[in-house]
């Protein structure tokens, strides 16, 4: 089942049209990558799906309820952060969550709790404004996470932190979709920030969703093999003897590079480079990686 | 009802050790303190002063004269714009837009904020102003206890109308701060308004205009006030106010963030 759908969402800013039609699943459980470049239009699908900007064309549903219905009962159960984190500067972190603790009714023990969760236990009185990027991003995600939500929708979450800290929160977010079963919606324009936590992935590329679905389902419908290369007793022997066959090859890094060939093809070339006396140590397909393909998706 | 106690609550909580909590306690306590520093530097009329019979009645004109003309007026301009501009300071309306409420608890939540900050503003210039009629007569000797009672009914009707007199300034500065990002546009319009006010209140039409009530409130007894003496102006500050508040929240309601 899927715990946030939405349906061919439009929306045209500044006479451009932003979003082109984009129609989401987000599978009940999953983690969610929405990826895409800078200004293809990820914060403001994330901005829609929250009711932050007027629908123009399109609905969006969660939890299989119409968000423009039950727009009260849906964000109770959803946890978010759009953009930079929305801090109070003159309140110490845990008053900055008292302020959404109120809201959510919560109870007031899931303040240190969560700040634990995070990092910031130990920032006591000190005001949000004395707070680095990385510790306002910290309490941007625990503000998302007091309440426990079921749906988690963070944008560009690891803005700001450094490479433990984007470890820390890859890892908080693994942790949360395993023992609670969160579902998190998690946007990036960096693939490598997201496919190792990512179940599945939604690609946009100006304002259109031009891939979704596992981060398997990517890397197989978009792998190909860019070359072959072949490492031998002989290479430069086995260089003559594949120019001699007609094809293009080079050395490279002491192996033979060729371009991307069938396999029956690369089977007969085995076959000659032994008739030849050489011996084959080893034949193998070099293939795009999957930051390859989502660049040649994004058309980058 | 729960959910507007809640509302209620965190908006409370973060006017927290913001400018506009510290100008009301400063602005509310400026102008007793300002009065007991001179009472005391000429101590010598002192005994005379606490002697007469209309002691409190005087004490009461005075501590007002800068209040209603100056302070409260300037005083509600500043805490509401300032309270009401939190969220742009501080990027959250995104945040405070996706949290579980419906708009009309987010509206008047804000705004019973700023009003019970008024009230508080009222409530410690009361305390004042009694500290600074008190303080005096404890302090030098020779100096009689005050004729009469400070606490009475026409000083908490007082209290009331100079309440309600604010009000407008309160709706007007709340429409211009939920609509309007830079927090120095409204406090400038406020503060042109305010100015307005004072070229106003020698014209009967001062009675329409929304940020002068405090001021006439004060002149009703005054020469200068005198035909403002029998207006009942202290309906038009409560209908302005309700008017301009309905305004408001149809503005914000309808306010979508632009992208």
């Amino acid at each position: 089942m899927d715990c946030l759908q939405t349906s061919d969402l439009y929306h045209r800013f500044a006479r451009q049209d932003v979003l082109r039609g984009v129609s989401m699943q987000v599978p009940e459980g999953s983690i969610y990558g929405f990826l895409g470049p800078n200004g293809a239009g990820k914060t403001t699908t994330l901005r829609l799906i929250l009711g932050l900007l007027k629908k123009q064309r399109g609905t969006v549903s969660i939890f299989g309820k119409r968000f423009d219905d039950e727009r009260i009962a849906i964000l109770r159960n959803v946890g978010s952060m759009i953009e930079s984190p929305s801090l109070y500067d003159h309140l110490s972190a845990a008053e900055n969550l008292r302020i959404l603790q109120l809201i959510h009714r919560c109870p007031a023990g899931r303040i240190p709790e969560v700040l634990e969760l995070v990092g910031l236990g130990d920032t006591g009185k000190k005001r949000a404004r004395q707070f680095s990027l990385g510790m306002r991003q910290r309490l941007g995600i625990a503000a998302a996470l007091l309440h426990r939500p079921p749906l988690i929708i963070l944008d560009e979450p690891t803005n700001g932190l450094d490479p433990q800290g984007i470890i820390e929160i890859r890892n908080l977010l693994t942790e949360l979709n395993r023992r609670d079963g969160c579902t998190i919606l998690v946007s990036s324009h960096l693939l490598s920030e997201v496919d190792k936590v990512a179940t599945h992935v939604g690609v946009l590329g100006k304002g259109k969703l031009l891939f979704q679905g596992t981060i398997d389902e990517l890397r197989r419908q978009r792998q190909e093999v860019l070359s072959v290369r072949i490492s031998t007793s002989d290479n430069a022997g086995a260089l003559r003897a594949i120019a001699d066959g007609g094809i293009a090859a080079r050395l490279a890094e002491g192996e033979v590079v060729l371009p991307a060939l069938p396999n029956e093809r690369i089977a007969e070339l085995n076959r000659q480079l032994t008739a030849r006396g050489l011996d084959v140590y080893e034949i193998r397909s070099v293939r795009n990686d999957l930051e390859t393909i989502f660049l040649n998706l994004v058309g980058e | 009802m729960t959910s507007f106690l809640h509302a209620f609550q965190s908006e409370w909580l973060k006017r927290k050790r913001s400018f506009a909590s510290s100008l009301v306690l400063g602005g509310s306590l400026f102008t007793p303190l300002i009065i007991v520093v001179v009472r005391l530097i000429r101590y010598r009329s002192l005994p005379r002063i606490y002697a007469a019979d209309s002691f409190w009645k005087m004490m009461w004109r005075d501590s007002w004269e800068s209040m209603a003309i100056f302070f409260l007026p300037l005083g509600a301009i500043l805490a509401t714009s300032l309270i009401t501009q939190i969220e742009f300071k501080s990027n959250a309306w995104k945040q405070v837009r996706t949290l579980p409420m419906s708009m009309a608890v987010l509206f008047f939540s804000k705004l019973a904020v700023i009003l019970l900050m008024l009230v508080q503003f009222l409530i410690l210039f009361n305390l004042g102003i009694y500290a600074s009629a008190m303080i005096p007569y404890l302090v030098v000797p020779g100096v009689p206890h005050p004729r009469g009672t400070f606490l009475s009914l026409p000083l908490l009707r007082e209290n009331a109308f100079y309440f309600v007199d604010c009000l407008p300034i309160v709706g007007a500065q709340y429409l211009m701060g939920l609509r309007l990002n830079n927090v120095l546009v409204p406090i400038g319009i406020g503060f042109l308004a305010w100015v307005g006010a004072l070229a106003a209140v020698s014209s009967k039409l001062a009675v329409w205009w929304p940020y002068a009530y405090t001021i006439l409130n004060y002149l009703k007894d005054k020469p200068k006030g005198a035909h403002f003496a029998h207006s009942e102006f202290h309906w038009l500050a409560a209908v302005s106010f309700v008017l301009l508040t309905i305004v408001s929240y149809v503005l914000f309601v309808t306010k979508r963030e632009k992208g």
